[in-house]
């Protein structure tokens, strides 16, 4: 396949078929969206790692057994397995948390920086360690909107359903964990990139 | 005539949830609109912080994600 970009749907057709690089592309492609967002649930990098394993051990097998009909939709599809999988985790243990963020234990401190410089690491290491502390102080149902739309690719109607309320609430909450986010990342001076358009 | 877009458009345009049609008026909107163009290019730099702060698994989880797949033979039906 080379370093074509094929969508998911093609993916899963190949695979479908027996093609393991196809199956590689897609675990590459949204390996790290699917475990950021069981972390932030399970908030144990173990555990995490063994419901990552889990969630495509069953995508495997359904894509396999011909049993995959949302064409185009492999995403959202492979965040619910996953997100299902966390919460059962919780229920049998007896806990039913909602969406709950990491009580400060490096969520985003194992980040790979290899092409720069120690200080440029040290540099992101400590944005993305304040990013951390901001989102855990946004009011939880910000931070469960924001879980579920930018890590888990929920869409907005996905997310109004889940949580039982209108779709312009859900984009209020996901409107102003932006804004809150934005100002704190100001206020302590935090360097972003504004020059993304559109 | 440009639509007036509200902050919330902007989020749903952010995350890819608007029609085609909608992307053209709101980027119409966003050329013409100097004030919605600075709060949409300041939401955008916070998804893509975001974005940036993604965590990745081990290499091992990986591993025995891959073996799994290609040691597995799906069940035949008769």
């Amino acid at each position: 396949m080379g370093n074509i970009s094929l969508s998911d749907s093609k993916l899963v057709s190949l695979y479908k078929n027996g093609n393991e690089e196809a199956f590689q592309q897609l675990l590459f492609r949204h390996k790290a969206r699917v475990y950021t967002s069981i972390y932030l649930i399970v908030k144990d990098e173990y555990l995490a790692e063994d419901l990552l394993q889990e969630t495509f051990i069953k995508a495997i097998r359904t894509i396999r057994e011909n049993r995959y009909n949302e064409e185009g939709k492999f995403l959202p599809w492979i965040m619910r397995i996953a997100h299902n999988l966390a919460v059962d985790h919780f229920r049998k243990a007896k806990r039913y948390p909602t969406v709950v963020m990491e009580d400060g234990s490096g969520v985003f401190n194992t980040l790979e920086f290899a092409e720069d410089s120690f200080e440029s690491q040290q540099i992101k290491r400590d944005t993305h360690a304040r990013l951390r502390d901001f989102i855990r102080e946004l009011p939880e149902p910000q931070k469960e909107v924001l879980i579920m739309r930018h890590y888990m690719g929920m869409s907005f109607q996905e997310i109004a359903e889940k949580t039982e309320v209108s779709i312009n609430t859900a984009l209020g909450r996901m409107r102003y964990a932006l804004i809150n986010l934005r100002k704190k990342m100001k206020k302590y001076n935090i360097a972003y990139d504004k020059n993304f358009y559109p | 005539m440009i639509k007036t877009f509200t902050h919330d458009d902007l989020i749903r345009y952010l995350y890819g949830d608007t029609s085609k049609k909608e992307n053209k008026e709101i980027e119409k909107a966003l050329i013409c609109d100097s004030e919605l163009q600075e709060i949409y290019k300041e939401l955008s730099a916070v998804k893509n912080q975001l974005e940036r702060s993604l965590k990745e698994p081990s290499a091992k989880a990986l591993t025995n994600i891959i073996h799994f797949s290609r040691s597995y033979e799906p069940e035949v039906k008769h």
